[in-house]
């Protein structure tokens, strides 16, 4: 949510309506999308309940959960209007997510 | 006996059990200082992705309680309490920092100047979306992230 507030509050207005973005965990998100109208940011939160769509990407963390289930690697990813891949950042500590700046500086430049 | 007044009068001089008294305050106070700043400025790029800084803060927090373990001289209980409290934080933090928060560096699918894989997945209202829909329309940012972080 640190990252996901991070980006929200820097985007203006104006580039939120150009810009789309897309949240997707493996957790029920009714709880996230009332945390990010609260926020009052326009994110588009989806579930990926049985990570089919994480692990395409290439990006589960194998009994990284704490029952051992297997668990998202946290990643931003910055696709242009054609849909291709611009900028990605995957995270290899928890704790750690991309500055909103460096996000926002890839958009802008797009 | 010497009465604690006057064994503070030892050859290291006056302060000597005061500066343990302190040094173990300080350590407390970084150690605490430590976890209530990272938590309180989380929201800050620069804190967040430097976890290290809490370890090295621990760390510190360790050296100066065990400064004032070396020069207690009455009342150790206060100065072994605090090495005591600095070092748990120091293994813990350092356990979760370098072992539980990591993350496998394993490559993933993504590849710049690719397209990544199309998917259609439910919204918070059950509403499907795909993201071939912003094709031709608009940039997406996409964060895959779990919990609460």
């Amino acid at each position: 949510m640190a990252e996901l507030q991070g980006l929200g509050a820097q985007l203006s207005e104006a580039e939120r309506a150009g810009v789309e973005i897309v949240a997707i965990s493996p957790d029920s998100n009714e709880h996230s999308q009332k945390v990010a109208e609260a926020l009052r940011v326009g994110y588009r939160f989806v579930a990926d309940h049985d990570l089919a769509v994480t692990r395409r990407y290439g990006l589960v963390h194998a009994h990284g959960g704490a029952d051992g289930q297997d668990v998202p690697r946290p990643a931003t990813v910055v696709l242009d209007r054609d849909g291709v891949v611009r900028w990605f950042s995957v995270s290899r500590n928890l704790q750690v997510r991309p500055d909103p700046n460096d996000v926002l500086r890839v958009v802008r430049g797009l | 006996m010497l009465s604690s007044r006057a064994s503070r009068l030892d050859d290291r001089g006056y302060h000597a059990p005061v500066t343990s008294g302190r040094l173990a305050l300080l350590s407390v106070l970084t150690a605490v200082g430590a976890v209530a700043g990272y938590t309180s400025l989380l929201r800050i790029a620069m804190v967040r992705n430097h976890p290290e800084g809490y370890v090295i803060a621990f760390a510190l927090a360790t050296a100066l309680a065990t400064l004032a373990v070396a020069r207690a001289r009455s009342r150790r209980w206060i100065a072994w309490l605090a090495l005591g409290f600095s070092s748990l934080l120091l293994v813990a933090g350092a356990w979760f920092n370098f072992v539980g928060a990591r993350v496998p560096d394993t490559p993933s699918a993504l590849r710049v100047g690719e397209r990544p894989p199309d998917f259609t997945l439910p919204d918070a209202s059950g509403r499907p979306v795909s993201l071939a829909d912003y094709r031709g329309r608009k940039p997406v940012v996409l964060v895959f992230y779990r919990g609460y972080w």
